[in-house]
């Protein structure tokens, strides 16, 4: 029996030279020196050697798992869509960093940054065959174009769950009932990680409050998110900048400081859409068994342009990482593709944040703590 | 009824995924998924590791200049960095890359599969796809034979547990230090050698006179493509040795090895030599096999070979190498022809309705326990009772929880068993 040998290797990792033109595998030793390929996938991107791909497979399968146990069917769409579907003109990081470029046809093209837009894609095209409401979910890869200089990555998995057809909240708290099961299957407890949520319609609200044109929403949105990112003065100068009065840009900052959906309803009022919705959705967490993962926070607001109601991410209460997955409900999205809008909500759930958060996987047949800690460590550079 | 695209403000939205690309509603999903699975027992069975790679890759990655048809559609462009990228079209390379970069830390043999999307850029006039998806399995650092019997035990157990018999499908193999000894009768210069390869390979497509037509522009000698041609429509192993004599004595003991070992696999039915067999890829060096539809109708079903000189090309140092590619779209057609493609319909375990609008809450309580004991459960609202049972029909759910006024109010909910329409109260806590 032959013994395992190991593996030598001549080429340097990081070597990134240009393939010579006329080389070809049965080059023989009178011609030049072979070529030398860079072994690194491209930038921003990651290979899943046998242990990785494991630590993967084993996530995505708890993806799977939650999205049976909660009746999801799955779907998936090419990684390439027409531009078209990503251009919004909101502002958002998203739209910014698309991965677009111009196929050998001419067409605009993009390595999608999310998966939204192609569900809402697919949904319109099934047209009057399917029947409402429908639960779909998919795990796919999406990507961003960005300046190196951070070391972040191009690239991410993204398990996304949505639903159409169900009107607020009850769709909200499904969803919200799957995150809390995934989370629980994982090991991760209600006093590891949160999920604060708000509405949309609050702003919509004061904005109302304030008549500020309806055109603006979605723009103040967009800057109001980046709360935890920019200062409170870099957040008030964009919203004045977008023509609002000083006295809206305090009222939204006032009112996105809120914690308590008591203080909301008083400033408010109780008559309010986005108060009841709110206080139907905790109603619903009490049933649904998980009220101690959830709490109000009228700050959040997300970045994405297309939310109209609820929103919602959860975090780590260590408060270190960034929101480990993240939606809401985004009822007018198909009128902005041209037809009949359906009432929609769900969440993106990426691959990176939550392999920080979650206590490794059980022992069996897995991998030993070494890999993991490398694993980790891996990850952390990347963010 | 679908249209083709959606008028806006900002321009007509595509509802179509991008030409040449497929989009996966549930029903088809369920189709692939099921495909995959396959794909993944099997592998599990050959005790390969599962692995992945970016999809986008470096151009550079693919230049071979060998004419290859897979070369010449790649999908690259360039990013906004300007760097040469491009959607890769086979997998093969991403695994070489990957091979070489843990270097001393892997200890051969290595046995990796994967399943991954490969691109191509076609013109569209003959509207083919320009996605698909493809399993591989490699081998790295068995010489020999034995890795190639393993690869044709995957295929064979793949078509097994698909319903293919050997009767429907074969898998035909050559070795391509045949061509190698038939070049070297003829003193062909070895650097045309993997030209030939990919203009032989035609042979199926192209007429005779075409190929040999590109086999002259390439500078061999009439006698020699004479002898290319003949030598390829051999269909016998004594045949091939006869003709060759001793100078394809190590081409003639591999097969002769590998259909020895097919015997004591128990696959010797499948599989078949014949000499025209080279595949379209530059770089195998050694055995090369495809699996084909008896009725003589499809294309290739899978095919792949040895590649013993790859890594060289990365400028590493070369491993022994042996794999194969084998694509969702072929097998699906012969599935199709045979009646073999399965009838897949969602399952559900259980479906939770609540009879009364202000028992949504009670309705919640009760899914999400459901949930968390492991059942699959679609909490059902806003419908009437009719639309759930037509419901409960088309998920081939098992069982229909109805959460009625005054039952809970005593603590219970109704169950029925769909299957045997048997009915009866639970007591809401001890429902599973």
């Amino acid at each position: 029996l032959r013994p395992a040998r190991r593996l030598l290797c001549v080429a340097s990792p990081t070597a990134a030279l240009a393939t010579d033109g006329d080389s070809s595998p049965a080059s023989s030793a009178s011609m030049a020196q072979p070529a030398v390929v860079d072994v690194n996938p491209p930038r921003g991107t990651r290979d899943f050697p046998p242990e990785e791909m494991r630590l993967r497979s084993w996530l995505f399968d708890n993806f799977r798992e939650v999205s049976r146990s909660m009746a999801f069917e799955e779907v998936d769409f090419p990684v390439l869509e027409s531009e078209a579907l990503f251009i919004r003109k909101a502002g958002e990081e998203i739209t910014q960093q698309l991965y677009n470029f111009e196929d050998k046809g001419g067409r605009r093209v993009v390595l999608r940054p999310e998966i939204t837009p192609s569900l809402a894609r697919l949904v319109i095209k099934q047209g009057k065959s399917v029947s409402l409401p429908l639960k779909w979910f998919t795990i796919g890869q999406c990507w961003r174009y960005e300046r190196m200089t951070r070391g972040r990555r191009r690239e991410h998995y993204q398990w996304n769950m949505d639903i159409f057809g169900m009107p607020k909240v009850r769709a909200e708290a499904e969803l919200i009932q799957a995150i809390v099961l995934l989370f629980e299957r994982l090991g991760i407890t209600s006093s590891d990680v949160g999920i604060r949520l708000s509405s949309r319609k609050v702003l919509q609200a004061v904005l109302d409050m304030y008549s500020v044109p309806q055109h603006l929403f979605t723009q103040v949105c967009v800057i109001v998110d980046k709360l935890g990112k920019l200062s409170r003065e870099e957040i008030e100068k964009e919203l004045i900048s977008t023509g609002l009065s000083s006295e809206a840009v305090q009222g939204i900052i006032e009112v996105l400081s809120l914690k308590s959906l008591s203080k909301l309803e008083e400033v408010l009022g109780s008559g309010v859409e986005a108060v009841a919705d709110l206080k139907k959705l905790f109603s619903l967490a009490e049933q649904y068994g998980y009220a101690d993962w959830i709490c109000f926070d009228a700050s959040v607001v997300r970045g994405l342009a297309y939310y109209t109601g609820i929103v919602f991410e959860a975090f780590d209460r260590e408060g270190e990482l960034r929101a480990i997955c993240g939606g809401g409900r985004y009822d007018r999205l198909l009128s902005t593709f041209g037809t009949e809008d359906v009432p929609a909500c769900g969440f993106g759930f990426g691959d990176a944040v939550i392999v920080e958060v979650c206590p490794p996987p059980p022992s069996s047949g897995s991998f030993s703590r070494v890999e993991r800690r490398k694993l980790l460590g891996r990850r952390l550079k990347f963010l | 009824g679908c249209h083709g695209s959606a008028a806006t403000e900002a321009g007509v939205v595509e509802l179509n995924p991008p030409r040449g690309t497929r989009d996966f509603p549930p029903e088809e999903m369920r189709l692939r998924t099921w495909l995959f699975d396959h794909f993944r027992e099997v592998s599990r069975l050959m005790a390969f590791e599962e692995v992945d790679f970016p999809v986008l890759e470096s151009e550079a990655l693919f230049v071979r200049k060998a004419g290859e048809e897979i070369t010449e559609q790649l999908y690259s462009f360039e990013d906004k960095g300007g760097r040469r990228v491009a959607l890769r079209p086979e997998i093969t390379p991403s695994l070489a890359r990957l091979v070489i970069r843990r270097g001393t830390s892997a200890p051969l043999p290595l046995k990796w599969f994967t399943i991954g999307q490969c691109w191509r850029y076609e013109r569209m006039t003959r509207g083919r796809r320009r996605e698909h998806y493809q399993w591989n399995m490699d081998v790295f650092g068995v010489p020999g034979v034995r890795a190639e019997a393993e690869l044709l035990q995957a295929i064979v157990l793949l078509f097994e547990r698909l319903g293919v018999a050997s009767s429907d499908v074969g898998i035909r193999l050559s070795s391509r230090k045949v061509l190698q000894v038939v070049l070297d009768m003829y003193s062909v210069p070895q650097h045309l050698f993997t030209k030939v390869c990919v203009i032989v390979d035609k042979l199926g497509k192209m007429s005779r006179d075409e190929i040999e037509k590109e086999l002259v522009s390439t500078g061999l000698p009439c006698e020699a493509v004479q002898g290319i041609i003949d030598v390829l429509s051999l269909k016998s192993l004594s045949e091939l040795e006869q003709v060759l004599g001793s100078g394809a004595a190590e081409a003639v003991a591999d097969l002769k090895k590998l259909f020895s070992f097919a015997e004591q696999y128990g696959y010797a039915d499948w599989i078949c030599f014949d000499a025209s067999v080279v595949r379209g890829l530059a770089y195998y060096t050694g055995i090369v096999f495809e699996a084909f539809d008896r009725q003589g109708e499809l294309r290739a079903i899978c095919g792949g070979g040895r590649y013993d000189r790859l890594l060289s090309t990365f400028g590493s140092e070369d491993v022994p190498a042996c794999g194969f590619g084998f694509g969702d779209a072929v097998i699906v057609e012969l599935l199709k022809e045979k009646g073999l493609l399965p009838h897949l319909s969602p399952q559900i375990d259980d479906i939770v309705f609540p009879l009364d609008d202000e028992l949504q809450g009670p309705a919640s309580c009760v899914a999400s326990s459901l949930r968390k004991n492991g059942r699959s459960v679609d909490l059902v609202q806003d419908k009437r009772l009719k639309w759930v049972f037509k419901h409960a029909e088309r998920v081939n759910a098992s069982r229909l929880v109805l959460v009625g006024k005054s039952e809970w109010e005593r603590g219970m909910v109704r169950v029925k068993i769909l299957s045997t329409k048997e009915e009866f109260e639970v007591k809401a806590g001890e429902l599973q």
